[in-house]
């Protein structure tokens, strides 16, 4: 919501922020441009079900929420390696799972035809779900 | 007819200034402006159907232009956009109900001011740079097991992907740490988020007395002066829309 503002006809307008909202900034107009584009026309991560689509839509749904498991669950297990309490075999074991979980990922991917920019949601002014 | 909320207003004594300024002020859809007092609080509102209610671009600048107008008289709580009930009567016992809080919420804000600082770069181009340093010995190598094998050396991959990680996240909270301390003389309430994009690594919202936006534009030069490869913007006033703390029963 606060990206959104205020558009007085005399000032210019980057993405809908008019520039005198802009105390401050050591970056160019289109790098500007960019970053407040990312917040406020996020279209890859924005939830688009339709009768057309109403499979490749939920497979992305379902893929976004698969996947922010599994990366949870790796996150936790390099705590664990990193805690140094896993003996060598159940590294080999936790190895074996973390990459066949990404491969059976990328083959899900692939068969709805999605990327990983595809995988995510926009919460708004909380931004990316990851 | 439905009634849509804009803001909840802190009028005072001051309902015939608030009336004045509505007149020919226009909401979503340019429909007319209307407040409705309990006490010394309002709800500033606009005649909407429900179903007619699309949460669009042109409708939220809409909705923004008037909180900002607002804001600009007046000590406001923003609402969020869509915030519908179905009468007048409603509304009033609404604010009644939450008097106290929205009370509260008012005080906090009360002649102060939102800001936002966004710290951006390439996190990215920072895990390349700690990749580098960790070519360069200057990071141990995770010792995981005498025996090598695929798996393990994909964990050992994994592994080394998320100490970067860690480290970008302490390099930030060191950032964070030096805004806070930077900003300290002006008595900021900060919020901070990190990671909100791959680029914005740092978002960070504060509470400001309204009169102090110079000094804050001088404070932030500095700090980019000492982040020189970091890029910062500075942006505001805006009307308090991340200091709202109030659950409405």
């Amino acid at each position: 919501m606060a990206a959104i503002q205020l558009c007085r006809s005399h000032h210019k307008v980057i993405n809908g922020m008019s520039e005198n909202k802009i105390l401050f900034n050591s970056g160019s107009p289109d790098e500007l441009s960019e970053e407040i584009g990312k917040f406020t026309s996020n279209e890859e991560s924005r939830l688009k079900l339709t009768p057309d689509n109403a499979d490749s839509g939920l497979a992305k749904l379902v893929l976004t929420l698969v996947d922010l498991i599994r990366k949870l669950v790796e996150k936790q297990a390099m705590r664990r390696v990193d805690g140094g309490s896993l003996t060598e075999d159940e590294i080999e074991r936790l190895g074996e799972t973390l990459m066949k979980l990404e491969m059976k990922m990328e083959e899900l991917k692939k068969h709805f035809n999605l990327t990983d920019r595809d995988l995510n949601l926009n919460l708004g002014p909380l931004g990316d779900l990851m | 007819m439905d009634q849509m909320i804009y803001s909840i207003v802190s009028v005072k004594k001051k309902q015939r200034e608030l009336n004045t300024l509505l007149v020919g002020m226009k909401g979503v859809s340019g429909a007319d402006l209307y407040a409705v007092f309990c006490d010394e609080i309002t709800a500033v509102v606009s005649n909407i159907k429900r179903t007619s209610l699309v949460a669009d671009r042109s409708n939220a600048m809409d909705y923004a232009r008037v909180i900002e107008t607002l804001a600009q008289k007046f000590t406001l709580l923003p609402v969020r956009f869509g915030s519908v009930m179905e009468s007048t009567e409603m509304i009033i016992r609404m604010l009644g109900r939450n008097y106290d809080e929205i009370q509260s919420n008012l005080r906090k804000v009360e002649n102060k001011v939102e800001f936002g600082l966004k710290v951006l770069c390439d996190s990215e181009k920072i895990k390349a740079e700690l990749r580098a340093k960790a070519e360069a010995g200057t990071i141990t190598e995770p010792a995981l097991a005498s025996q090598k094998s695929i798996y393990k050396d994909y964990l050992y991959e994994k592994l080394k992907e998320h100490r970067f990680e860690e480290l970008l996240l302490a390099q930030i909270d060191t950032i964070i740490q030096d805004i806070t301390n930077h900003f300290a003389h002006l008595k900021p309430i900060h919020k901070f988020q990190k990671m909100a994009t791959t680029t914005n690594i740092i978002d960070d919202v504060f509470l400001l007395e309204k009169e102090k936006k110079d000094i804050l534009i001088q404070a932030v030069e500095d700090l980019q002066t000492q982040y020189a490869d970091l890029h910062l913007l500075l942006t505001g006033p805006w009307p308090p829309y991340n200091f709202v703390d109030l659950t409405i029963k």
